[in-house]
C-alpha cells in the first residue's frame, strides 16, 4: 500500500533538440523504466541507445557519476522529477517520475511548522474554528503533498477532540445522539472524500491532488470568509447594542423542525424536538467530505447544527467535538492505512498549536466580538488569495493551460507563500496586541481594586477592638473577612447561607467567588465556553449577592479562571487578606476521595487562613461548639478560634481530647493536663465549657460525640500536611471533614 | 511547600515529560516513518503517538500559561 506514495505518473519521452535529426524510439532507453523513488533514495539509472559523451541533468535531485550508468539521489521533498539525458549527437531522452515518501525535515522546517502551529492554534483558539485553513496550506507551501498535509492535520486534531468532548459531556453540553448520528454520516463522507483524494492522486499525481485541495480551499474560504467579514462589519455598526445574544432559531431551522417524515423522525436533546434524520445525514456527509478534503469539517458542521437544525451555539460546538473525533479518527485511520500520515509534521504542529489554542482562548476574554470575527475574515481572505495564486501553477504543471515561464511560476510561488506568512503575521499581531492591551488594562484595574480592598481592610482593623485576653494564646481568631467559594452546585448551598450568617454576626465583609476551569484542548469550543460558563456563574453569584443584601450584608462577587481550582482560591484569599474561607463539601469518601482529590482538602492543606467547611444541610445555630485539642500549638489555635465563634454565637463549648485506646494508661495524665490548660483559658474568656477525654480512633470518636451531644460546629486545628505526606499519614481533620454531618472550622490562623 | 512551588514542579515535570516524548520521536523518527509508510495495521503507530502526545503536551501547555499568570479575564462586581 505504501508504495502508492511513489510514482503514480511515471513516464518517459524522448525529444529532439531542434537542430538534431529526429529519431524514434519505441521502448524506453532507461532502466528501470518506471523507477519507484522516495525522498533521499539513491538508485542506479542506466540508459541505452545513446552515442558518444552523455550529459545527465535532474530537475530536482542529484546525479552522481557519468556515462551510461549513473547514481541518482532523490530530493528531500516529494515532487515531480524530470531527468534529461543528452548525447553527443544532440539526441535527448527524458524520464519523468514522481518522488514519493516523506518530506526531509530540517531545523528551519521544524521551527517554521512550530511557529505556524502556534499561530494556527492562536487563531483557532481566538476565532473558535479550526486552524486547518492555515495549517494545511502552510504544510503545502513547505512542499508537503496535499494528501499528506490533510492527513497529518487530521491526525493532530482528533485526540484533542476526544479529550474536549469527554470534558464537555460532564457539563451536559454534548448531544451524544446527534453527535454520533452526524459522526457516522460524516465518517461516510470522510471515506468518500478520502477515496476521491486517493483517486485524484493516482490519476493526476500530487499536482492534481494539490490543485483539487487548493480549489476547494478557495471556494470555501471565499464563501465563509466573506460571510464572516460581513457579519463583523454588521456587529461593528451596531456596536451600541452588542451584548450576549440570546439563542434564536432561524426560519430554516423552524421549517426543518416542522417537517414530519414518518419512519425517519428522531428526538435530539439539544434541539428539544424530533427531526427527520434525512436532514442530519446529508449535513454529516458534507461535513465529512470537507474534512477529508481540506481538514476543516467544522466549517460546515457547527453552522449547520445551529442554523439548519436549530441547536444552541454552545451545544452545537460541543457536539461538533464528537463528530470531529469520530470522523477525524476514521479519516486518520483511512489515510494511515495507505501510509499517508506524517506523524512528525502532525506532532510538531501539535506542539505549537496547543500553546496557541490556550493563549487564543484567553485572548477572546479581553476583546469585543466584532474583533474576533474581523480577524477571522481577514485571515481567511488572505489565505484564499495565497491558495488562489497557486492554481495557475498547478494547472500549468498538469498541462491544462499554456505552460507558464519559470519566472512566472517562481513569482507566483513566492507571492503565495508571502501572502500566507502575511496572513499569519496579521492574525498573530492583532490577537497578541489585543491580548496584551486588554491584559494590561485589566491588571491596572485589578491593582486599583486591590488597593481599595487593602485600604478598607485597614480601616476595619482600626475600628475593631480585640478582646485583650485573646492575644494570650496566640495572635489569632479574626473571622471578619470572609471568602465564600461557590461552584453553583447543591453542595455549596449550606456554605452560601452560613457565610452570609457569619458575616452578619461578625459584622465583617463578604466576598463570593467561583472558579472556572479553563483548559480548552479543542479550539472550536474555547470562546463560547468561557462566555457561557462566565454568564451562568455570574448569574449564580448574583443570586448569592442578592440574598446577602437582603440579610444586610454587602458582597463582592468575582469569577476567576484557572487550571487548579484550589490555587485560584488561595490566591484570591491572599490578595484580599481573607480570615476565613467558607466552602461546601462534595461528599466523596474513601477511595473516590483519594483518587479524585478534593479541592476542599487541597485548600485546607495549603491555606494560611481558617477554613469553614459546610456540608449541604448543615446549619450553625449556636447549640454547641466542639473543639478538639491534642496539646500541640494547632490545638491552641483551634481553641482560640472556638472561643471567638462561641462569643459570636453565644454557644457553650465542648472541649475534647482523644487518647488512642492502646496508649490510654500512658497518655492519660498528659491529656488531663492539656485539657485543664485549655479549659481554664476558655473559662477565663467567659465561655461556658464542658471538658471530656475520649478514647478510641480520634476522628470517629469526635464525630460520634458531636452527633450525640447535638454539636453544630466542630473546630479542629490542622497540621497542614500536603501531598504524599497527607495521603500516607492521613489527617484527623480530613476524616472529620469527610464524615461529619455538621459544619467544621479548620483553624489555621 | 507553597502552592506556587507545587504548581511550578508540576508544570516543569509535565514539560520535561513532553520534551522527552519529542526527543524520542526525533531519535526514532526513521523507524517510526518506516512503520507509518507500510500502512495496514501499522496505522496504530501514528494514532497512538497522536493520543499520547496530545494528552501530555495539552496538560503541560495549560499549566504553562497559568503559571505565567496569563489567564482569562476575571469578572468582578462590587456589592
Amino acid at each position: 500500500m505504501g508504495l502508492l506514495l511513489c510514482l503514480p505518473t511515471i513516464g518517459w519521452s524522448v525529444a529532439q533538440e531542434p537542430q538534431a535529426q529526429p529519431s524514434t524510439l519505441t521502448n524506453s532507453p532507461f532502466e528501470p523504466a518506471n523507477p519507484k523513488v522516495e525522498t533521499l533514495d539513491e538508485i542506479m539509472l542506466k540508459i541505452s541507445g545513446m552515442t558518444g559523451d552523455i550529459v545527465w541533468k535532474a530537475s530536482k535531485g542529484e546525479i552522481l557519476g557519468s556515462g551510461n550508468e549513473i547514481t541518482y539521489i532523490a530530493p528531500g521533498k516529494p515532487d515531480k522529477e524530470i531527468i534529461t539525458v543528452t548525447d553527443a549527437t544532440g539526441k535527448v531522452a527524458t524520464l519523468t517520475f514522481e518522488v514519493g515518501g516523506f518530506l526531509e525535515l530540517h531545523l528551519k522546517d521544524i521551527l517554521f511548522l512550530f511557529i505556524v502551529g502556534f499561530i494556527g492554534g492562536l487563531v483557532s483558539g481566538f476565532i473558535g474554528s479550526g486552524g486547518a485553513f492555515v495549517l494545511t496550506p502552510a504544510m503545502m507551501s513547505m512542499g508537503v503533498p496535499a494528501i499528506m498535509a490533510v492527513a497529518s492535520n487530521m491526525c493532530h486534531k482528533f485526540p484533542k477532540a476526544l479529550v474536549g468532548s469527554i470534558k464537555r459531556a460532564k457539563y451536559g453540553q454534548v448531544d451524544l445522539k446527534l453527535g454520533l448520528i452526524m459522526g457516522i454520516s460524516a465518517e461516510a463522507g470522510v471515506l468518500y472524500g478520502a477515496s476521491i483524494q486517493t483517486q485524484i492522486k493516482e490519476a493526476f499525481g500530487d499536482v492534481g491532488s494539490n490543485l483539487y485541495v487548493s480549489f476547494v480551499f478557495v471556494v470555501v474560504l471565499a464563501i465563509v470568509g466573506g460571510y464572516v467579514l460581513r457579519d463583523a462589519i454588521k456587529i461593528y455598526k451596531q456596536s451600541d447594542s452588542v451584548g450576549a445574544k440570546e439563542h434564536e432559531i432561524t426560519k430554516l431551522a423552524r421549517w426543518v423542525q416542522s417537517v414530519n417524515i414518518p419512519g425517519t423522525m428522531m428526538y435530539f436533546p439539544s434541539l428539544g424536538t424530533k427531526i427527520s434524520v434525512l436532514f442530519t445525514i446529508p449535513l454529516g456527509f458534507a461535513t465529512g467530505m470537507l474534512a477529508a478534503t481540506i481538514a476543516v469539517g467544522g466549517f460546515i458542521g457547527v453552522p449547520a447544527m445551529m442554523y439548519v437544525l436549530g441547536a444552541p451555539g454552545l451545544m452545537a460546538s460541543a457536539t461538533e467535538l464528537v463528530i470531529a473525533f469520530v470522523m477525524g479518527m476514521g479519516g486518520t485511520i483511512k489515510y494511515a492505512l495507505d501510509g499517508f500520515v506524517d506523524i512528525r509534521l502532525a506532532m510538531v504542529i501539535l506542539a505549537g498549536s496547543l500553546f496557541g489554542v490556550q493563549l487564543g482562548a484567553i485572548g477572546t476574554t479581553y476583546v469585543k466580538d466584532f474583533m474576533v470575527k474581523m480577524v477571522m475574515g481577514v485571515i481567511m481572505i488572505l489565505v484564499l488569495f495565497s491558495r488562489g495564486l497557486k492554481v495557475p501553477v498547478y494547472l500549468s504543471e498538469m498541462g491544462e493551460i499554456e505552460p507558464l515561464s519559470e519566472t512566472t511560476i517562481s513569482i507566483l510561488n513566492y507571492t503565495s507563500f508571502g501572502m500566507l506568512i502575511f496572513a499569519l503575521a496579521t492574525g498573530a499581531i492583532i490577537i497578541l496586541y489585543a491580548l496584551i492591551k486588554g491584559y494590561m488594562k485589566h491588571a491596572k484595574e485589578e491593582a486599583l481594586a486591590e488597593e481599595f480592598s487593602i485600604a478598607q481592610a485597614t480601616t476595619d482593623e482600626e475600628v475593631e477592638t480585640f478582646p485583650a485576653s485573646a492575644i494570650q494564646l496566640s495572635p489569632t481568631g479574626r473571622l471578619k473577612n470572609v471568602l465564600l467559594v461557590s461552584d453553583k452546585s447543591e453542595a455549596s448551598r449550606g456554605a452560601e447561607s452560613e457565610a452570609i450568617k457569619l458575616v452578619q454576626r461578625t459584622d465583617g465583609r463578604l466576598s463570593a467567588m467561583s472558579v472556572l476551569m479553563i483548559n480548552p484542548e479543542h479550539e472550536s469550543l474555547a470562546r463560547q465556553l468561557i462566555e457561557a460558563e462566565d454568564n451562568s456563574s455570574i448569574a449564580h453569584l448574583e443570586t448569592v449577592q442578592k440574598s446577602a443584601e437582603k440579610a444586610g450584608v454587602n458582597c463582592d462577587i468575582n469569577i476567576r479562571h484557572g487550571i487548579e481550582i484550589y490555587q485560584e482560591i488561595l490566591e484570591e484569599a491572599e490578595r484580599k487578606q481573607i480570615d476565613v474561607i467558607v466552602m461546601g463539601r462534595r461528599g466523596y469518601t474513601g477511595l473516590k476521595r483519594l483518587m479524585m482529590g478534593s479541592n476542599t482538602a487541597k485548600v485546607i492543606g495549603h491555606a494560611q487562613c481558617n477554613i469553614l467547611v459546610v456540608p449541604k444541610f448543615a446549619k450553625i445555630e449556636g447549640k454547641r461548639i466542639l473543639v478538639a485539642v491534642d496539646g500541640s500549638r494547632y490545638g491552641d489555635i483551634a481553641a482560640n478560634a472556638a472561643v471567638k465563634m462561641a462569643k459570636y454565637l453565644h454557644a457553650p463549648i465542648l472541649l475534647v481530647s482523644v487518647v488512642q485506646s492502646e496508649l490510654k494508661e500512658k497518655r492519660h495524665i498528659e491529656t488531663v493536663e492539656i485539657i485543664k490548660r485549655v479549659e481554664s483559658f476558655i473559662k477565663q474568656e467567659g465561655v461556658v465549657v464542658e471538658a471530656q477525654i475520649l478514647s478510641g480512633r480520634p476522628a470517629m470518636s469526635i464525630i460520634e460525640i458531636a452527633e450525640n451531644k447535638g454539636v453544630d460546629l466542630i473546630v479542629v486545628g490542622s497540621h497542614g500536611r500536603t501531598g504524599l505526606d497527607r495521603i500516607l499519614m492521613g489527617s484527623v481533620s480530613d476524616r472529620i471533614i469527610g464524615y461529619a454531618q455538621c459544619a467544621i472550622l479548620v483553624a489555621k490562623a | 511547600m507553597g502552592t506556587k512551588t507545587g504548581a511550578m514542579i508540576q508544570t516543569v515535570s509535565l514539560g520535561l515529560l513532553s520534551a522527552i516524548l519529542y526527543f524520542l520521536l526525533y531519535y526514532f523518527n526513521e523507524t517510526i516513518l518506516d512503520w507509518s509508510k507500510q500502512g495496514g495495521w501499522y496505522f496504530i503507530v501514528p494514532i497512538s503517538i497522536a493520543f499520547i502526545f496530545s494528552l501530555v503536551h495539552g496538560t503541560f501547555t495549560g499549566h504553562f500559561w497559568d503559571l505565567l499568570g496569563v489567564k482569562a479575564k476575571s469578572v468582578k462586581k462590587r456589592g
